[in-house]
């Protein structure tokens, strides 16, 4: 499910089936002229993985609004993610996912209250290429075993 | 001699007159006529029929099928990826069924639980329906899955809206 009023109005009556969350972390510097690019790139390839994970089983995973924050703050972040997890997990969520590309979060992962999903990011390149799709079909029904394989 | 019929001024008259009205009154009732009628005239959305596969391509066994229908959704106008699960019956009737759960919509598989190799299986709370697409009851989904309209021309299958059964 999305983060919307009518998908969230279902969300409500239907609780005890929706037990899954998902947070995009989404990195970004609009300092640095040779990384906005690749951030923004990274962006549009994470909302392209969790429409396409909450597609497929929106009937059990909710997307959680994007956490944003500055490229390279990770450990100061560490505190407000899990100040996030928590206010989530005060619903009957039990698996919190936290999905990124960002390799940093790897050195925290300890200290994070939620699942860490990281995959590795790809070169920039036009995401409607069928070569594109057909790579990122593949990666999203892995990930979506990987989370499976916690209910 | 000259009992040719003389028109006289007044039916000269009375007959362009009758002319250029007749005229001026279908000029101006066409339009309310194929205003009155237009809907009858309208082609509707909903038999809107994408091309989907050709028919050699369809089996006993439920196969996946894709395609791309434009969308026009409140404010954004997108191109939406359909599905349907494609199979042949014994009658040869082609059946397409709709891969979205009834339950709370996510996407069924065919035969992806090795328990049931005959059915289909929803991953997010373990619904099933059987090859027809009804939902075997003691699972959460409450409705069968929605059917697809279809034709068939050419050799190429069309689909067209889902309906609920």
């Amino acid at each position: 499910m999305q983060w919307t009023r009518k998908d969230l109005s279902l969300y409500i009556k239907e609780k005890e089936y929706i037990d899954t969350l998902i947070i995009p972390l989404i990195p970004f510097n609009p300092a640095s002229d040779s990384n906005v690019t690749k951030e923004a790139f990274q962006r549009e390839l994470n909302q392209l993985f969790t429409h396409l994970l909450e597609k497929e089983y929106r009937g059990r995973i909710i997307v959680s609004p994007e956490y944003d924050y500055i490229t390279g703050s990770n450990e100061t972040e560490v505190r407000r993610i899990n100040q996030w997890v928590e206010s989530f997990q005060s619903q009957p969520l039990s698996h919190v996912f936290l999905f990124t590309f960002d390799p940093k979060w790897k050195k925290w992962e300890q200290e994070l209250k939620g699942q860490l999903l990281w995959i590795p990011s790809m070169n920039e390149r036009d995401l409607h290429s069928s070569e594109t799709k057909s790579f990122v079909k593949e990666q999203v029904s892995q990930i979506s075993e990987l989370i499976t394989a916690y209910w | 001699m000259s009992d040719k019929q003389r028109v006289s001024r007044r039916q000269f008259l009375n007959y362009t007159l009758t002319g250029v009205g007749g005229f001026m009154a279908a000029g101006m009732l066409a339009p309310m006529v194929r205003f009155a009628i237009d809907p009858v005239l309208k082609p509707s959305a909903a038999g809107d029929f994408q091309s989907v596969a050709s028919v050699d391509e369809i089996t006993n066994e439920p196969q996946r099928f894709e395609w791309i229908v434009e969308q026009v959704d409140g404010w954004y106008e997108s191109e939406v990826q359909k599905t349907a699960w494609v199979y042949r019956t014994e009658d040869d009737e082609i059946v397409a069924l709709s891969p979205i759960c009834t339950h709370l919509g996510c996407t069924v598989d065919w035969a992806s639980q090795e328990e049931y190799p005959d059915q289909f299986y929803c991953p997010c709370h373990a619904g099933r329906y059987t090859k027809d697409g009804v939902n075997v009851p003691g699972t959460p989904p409450t409705a069968p899955l929605p059917l697809f309209d279809h034709k068939v021309e050419e050799g190429m299958l069309y689909l067209g809206q889902a309906q609920d059964r």
